[in-house]
């Protein structure tokens, strides 16, 4: 592997990386707040994927597609906390997570009725639809800007968690949901609002992949499964933690598949079981633990 | 409590029991095929809900041992060439042996990480099998060979002899396991579900016995594996990945955690639901998923808690004597 | 029969427990009493073993236990009950004192057996609910009993291990007078093989059953002596016993 291989695979890696970062975020802050893990965080992103490919060939835009997609997750993720979750606390986490994954199949199945089996895509933007040339490298610019679209978000969550109100009460309630709630705080609409945040973003993440991936029904598990991961290994309810967790496992997977192509798939489940046993919450949790 | 549960349960088990017989002489090849595959499936289900129902110990990996157990079988005897009857209790041996090891370090973590590793410890054997040039990668293994039962009178070839030979299978595990279960030991792991602080306060060593009953589970898991690599006379890493290890859950899950009989029902119902309702609409898995979500809702027994609406006749307990 | 020498624990700057030392001989009746956050349930998890402490010992019966985790205390003859019901809540009384008594002769390692037919297993768990005044309720879930009867169960359960030391933390904590009564009497009974430490709140209560008291402030203790010693020290009535006292 020479130099510029190297770093189209760094790129590559990192692309992968701010994509499971967009799903991966939205987990993990409920995972910390709530106590639980969406297993239907899959769903949502593949209900992105399709609304946004729908639009994109009625309206022909890309961008049309980007901003219909996150909604419409939001929508059903809303759906899913009134119908189902909200009813749910008194249950405990191990029963919601279980409903979530029943859904994993009626979306799958849901998704094949109103779209079809086939796979779709959606094109990339006109003004992303070429490689640039940089550094004697050549790489699609998509690709960049799905990189640049990642760090954005990661900023901005990172902005809004650390300067707005909610990111307050979100901080607290990861923390310590007592005092948080003694704060005089609607903790319950402040949770709810995040979910929504997160389903959007896992819609985002949808449309985002689109033009990369292929759109199909079962993608959501493709995705799941890493993403979980990604939550596992940084540790639930960090921003920071699905940050640099999505790092690591985009990078430790495109490495993988280069390095030893033969047990890629190997790497990323090994990674976090090793991680599980050396930290049983997370590798990042401890270090920004409460 | 106990007493009446045990009765109300050995009676669904023997209805079920009967029906299975009543298929193996009234259906044709197919359905006999179909018989097998369910005794198959209900053992496998009844394994997980050892961990599932009576520990609480959510499993979202057990087709790691349900595939060992199948691949172990397979190599044994198309490589080794060793006889069936010393082939299967090795292979059984070789799941439980994976299952006391990858148990080891599973338990050490809990609740909704359990499933995290577990999921990750099964998507590791499947990786590992899809790529394995040993193993036949993505293809498997295929004319495992049957053993000879001539002795017997009886041919794994037929479909009418491997569900007769599954259908008894499942009754003897069924037996096992509601003897063990009900024992001290299986006791000891109902109150690890139901507290397990406290378990430890009192001095039980809940690791220990997570550690077994997760390789009981893995055992039985095993020898459903082997069973299957029997029936389908083939081995393939789709037996490994992870949806296996869903769709055992839901059985365990729709049939009534924690009763072993519901399980089993649940495997048959999984099996009919798929078979017909696929005939019907190519959406199947909506109509399932949604019945496991009213499930879990609404049911914490599941289907074997219907049976509880039946009017049993009262057993009198010695205690109440 | 249980020894602490020099408990130390800090969890971040605060320090929970500070130089704790206690001895409880055989058949001790001794309390911990305390204000809220002096270091009660902390001391009385470094004894259990549910924390590590940062420096000193713990010792059952002359053996160092400081490195055990609780589990293995238990099996040594140290358990406690929780401040907190904790209880096996879906299983019936019956059950719930089978199971304490069948984790504490380790008839779990027994798999084909009935749970119901160990020998003597059900007549034993009859016999220990009624030392702890709940033969009445032995077929009913735990979950549908009263919450005073389910305290009453939390000393039962730890009861069936037979322990040499027995921790009790606020066994009369939310009980109504007539409960805290029938709670009292039933420690006070509690046979004299067993040495028992029991934090209380109520003083009353702390005042019949013990024979020593220790007073924790701060981590650390502020006095140790018999109730009328601990009554009549000048620092323990300004402190904690306040008006009660005058």
């Amino acid at each position: 592997m020479d130099i510029a291989d190297l770093a189209t695979q760094s790129l590559n890696g990192l692309q992968f990386a701010m994509l499971l970062f967009l799903l991966a975020v939205g987990l993990s802050v409920v995972f910390g707040l709530m106590n639980f893990v969406n297993l239907a965080h899959g769903t949502l992103y593949m209900v992105g994927a399709f609304v946004g490919f729908s639009v994109a060939t009625r309206t022909g835009s890309y961008w049309a597609a980007l901003a219909a997609g996150p909604v419409a997750a939001a929508l059903l993720g809303a759906a899913f906390y009134f119908l189902l979750l909200k009813r749910m606390q008194a249950a405990g986490p191990m029963k919601q997570v279980l409903v979530t994954f029943g859904l994993i199949f009626v979306g799958i199945d849901a998704v094949r009725w109103i779209w079809g089996e086939d796979s779709q895509s959606i094109l990339a933007p006109t003004a992303f639809g070429e490689s640039v040339q940089f550094l004697g490298l050549v790489y699609p610019s998509y690709r960049l800007f799905i990189i640049a679209l990642g760090l954005a978000v990661a900023l901005l969550l990172h902005l809004g968690l650390e300067r707005t109100r909610l990111g307050a009460v979100v901080r607290a309630g990861v923390d310590d949901p007592v005092t948080a709630a003694s704060l005089g705080i609607n903790v319950d609409l402040a949770f709810f609002g995040v979910f929504c945040l997160g389903c959007a973003l896992a819609g985002l993440g949808g449309v985002v992949a689109a033009p990369v991936l292929q759109v199909y029904p079962g993608m959501d598990v493709a995705i799941l499964i890493p993403t979980l991961i990604v939550v596992v290994v940084g540790g639930p309810g960090r921003l920071s933690g699905a940050f640099w967790g999505a790092l690591l496992i985009g990078m430790a997977d495109t490495f993988g598949k280069v390095l030893i192509p033969d047990f890629s798939s190997f790497v990323i489940y090994a990674v976090m079981a090793l991680v599980l046993l050396l930290r049983p919450s997370g590798l990042l949790a401890a270090r920004h633990g409460s | 409590m106990i007493g009446d549960e045990d009765f109300r349960r050995h009676c669904v088990a023997a209805a079920l029991l009967s029906a299975a017989i009543l298929a193996l002489v009234l259906s044709g090849y197919a359905g006999r095929d179909r018989l097998a595959e369910i005794a198959i499936l209900a053992i496998f289900a009844m394994s997980l809900d050892v961990l599932v129902g009576f520990t609480g110990l959510v499993s979202l990996g057990h087709a790691l041992f349900y595939g060992l157990g199948a691949y172990a079988m397979a190599a044994f005897a198309t490589m080794l060439k060793l006889p069936a009857g010393l082939a299967i209790p090795l292979a059984v041996l070789v799941a439980a042996l994976a299952a006391f090891l990858v148990g080891i370090l599973a338990i050490r973590v809990r609740g909704v990480f359990f499933i995290m590793i577990t999921l990750a410890f099964g998507q590791m054997g499947w990786a590992y099998f899809q790529r394995s040039r040993t193993f036949g990668g993505i293809g498997g293994i295929s004319g495992i060979g049957q053993p000879d039962l001539d002795a017997i009178g009886l041919s794994l070839a037929n479909p009418a002899d491997m569900a007769l030979i599954a259908v008894v299978a499942a009754a003897l595990v069924y037996l096992a396991l509601a003897r063990v279960t009900a024992s001290p030991f299986g006791r000891m792991l109902v109150a690890i579900h139901q507290n397990e602080s406290r378990a430890r306060a009192l001095g039980l060593p809940v690791q220990s016995y997570k550690l077994a009953a997760f390789t009981l589970a893995g055992a039985v898991a095993g020898l459903a594996g082997v069973l299957a690599a029997e029936r389908t006379n083939f081995v393939s890493p789709d037996l490994l990945v992870w949806t296996v290890s869903g769709e055992v859950l839901i059985m365990v899950i729709v049939g009534g955690l924690g009763t072993l009989v519901g399980p089993a029902l649940g495997a048959t119902i999984w099996v009919l639901l798929r078979d017909n309702l696929s005939a019907l609409t190519p959406y199947w898995m909506l109509a399932m998923g949604l019945f496991f979500v009213a499930v879990v809702l609404f049911a914490d027994e599941g289907l074997y808690g219907l049976t509880a609406r039946i009017p049993w006749p009262k057993r009198r307990r010695p205690s109440d004597a | 029969m249980l020894e602490a020498r020099g408990l130390r624990k800090s969890f971040g700057a605060l320090e929970a427990t500070r130089d704790v030392s206690l001895a409880l001989p055989e058949g001790a009746r001794h309390a911990v009493v305390g204000p809220n956050g002096s270091g009660k349930t902390t001391l009385f998890n470094l004894l259990t073993g549910e924390l590590r402490p940062d420096e000193g010992q713990v010792f059952l019966a002359g053996k160092d236990i400081t490195a055990l985790p609780p589990n293995a205390r238990a099996r040594a003859g140290l358990t406690r009950s929780f401040q907190k019901n904790n209880l096996f809540l879906d299983l019936t009384v019956r059950e719930n004192l089978a199971l304490a008594l069948a984790i504490g002769e380790r008839a779990g390692t027994v798999f084909w057996r009935r749970f119901e037919r160990v020998p003597g297993l059900l007549a034993r768990a009859e016999a220990l609910a009624e030392r702890v005044r709940l033969a009445d309720v032995l077929g009913i879930p735990v979950r549908a009993l009263p919450y005073g009867t389910q305290r009453q169960l939390e000393v039962g359960l730890a009861l069936g291990i037979e322990p040499k030391v027995l921790l009790l933390d606020e066994p009369t904590a939310g009980m109504s007078a007539e409960e805290t009564r029938a709670m009292t009497s039933l420690i006070a009974g509690l046979p004299r093989e067993i040495a028992v430490l029991v934090i209380e709140h109520d003083m009353e209560v702390v005042f019949e059953i013990a024979e020593r008291v220790t007073v924790l402030d701060y981590g650390r203790i502020l006095a140790e002596g018999t109730p009328q010693e601990v009554r009549a020290t000048e620092a323990v009535r300004r402190r904690y016993l306040g008006e009660r006292a005058q």
